[in-house]
């Protein structure tokens, strides 16, 4: 049995109202010997999750490598992405095997959407409290 | 050239112009005073992959076939 998780929204620009706060989850990305903290944008809406280009040559991937070719929408169909499949941790829960679409932008955060990132935490969001809870699937508190 | 001068002038103008021009007048006042407007010329960016639904399909085929690689 695990206990969610509570993290505060993050204020994105100072001296704005309230809307301006977003959930950002801290996360670990690990592929081969590499590892990188950085914070994942929970973004509900996306369908994929979305690895901007300069974090995945953090973590070692290597564009030429990748050969599964996938088609975003909105601002990022007008760049190649290509499919990765990475290690992620969320604070102490145990690691698990997260997809990404590896984009050529470096614009976008790292966005954690339905596949697979919601399919894998279960996240419940508090957003009058500016908070969030997550847990791994299938814990239940 | 004086308001009253170009009243004349604006009432000649066809419909969609007079339209126009309020836009127009909306828009310069706006920038005048700092205030956000979207601009049909401009482009804002919706990094969001709403519906990229073959791309997920795509995405979680190569993840079945790495968690099924022994």
């Amino acid at each position: 049995m695990i206990t969610p998780l509570r993290f505060a929204y993050a204020d994105t620009a100072a001296g704005h109202t309230d809307g301006s706060r977003l959930a950002y989850v801290p996360i670990t990305l690990r592929q081969a010997t590499h590892m990188l903290t950085a914070v994942g944008l929970l973004d509900t809406g996306s369908t994929v999750n979305v690895l901007p280009y300069p974090l995945g040559l953090q973590i070692g991937l290597v564009w030429d490598q990748q050969m599964t070719r996938v088609q975003l929408t909105g601002s990022l169909a007008r760049l190649p992405a290509r499919g990765v499949i990475v290690s992620g941790q969320v604070a102490s829960f145990p690691p698990v095997d997260l997809v990404f679409a590896w984009t050529q932008s470096s614009d976008v955060p790292i966005i954690l959407g339905q596949v697979n990132f919601f399919m894998e935490f279960d996240v419940c969001f508090f957003r009058s409290q500016a908070a969030f809870e997550i847990n791994p699937k299938g814990e239940v508190r | 050239m004086s308001l009253t001068e170009l009243f004349p002038a604006i009432r000649m103008l066809p419909r969609a112009d007079k339209l126009r021009l309020m836009q127009f007048l909306v828009i310069d006042l706006a920038q005048e005073e700092g205030i956000p407007l979207l601009s049909a010329d401009a482009e804002y960016p919706m990094w969001t992959p709403l519906n990229a639904l073959d791309a997920a399909d795509t995405l979680l085929q190569m993840l079945h076939t790495h968690q099924a690689e022994p």
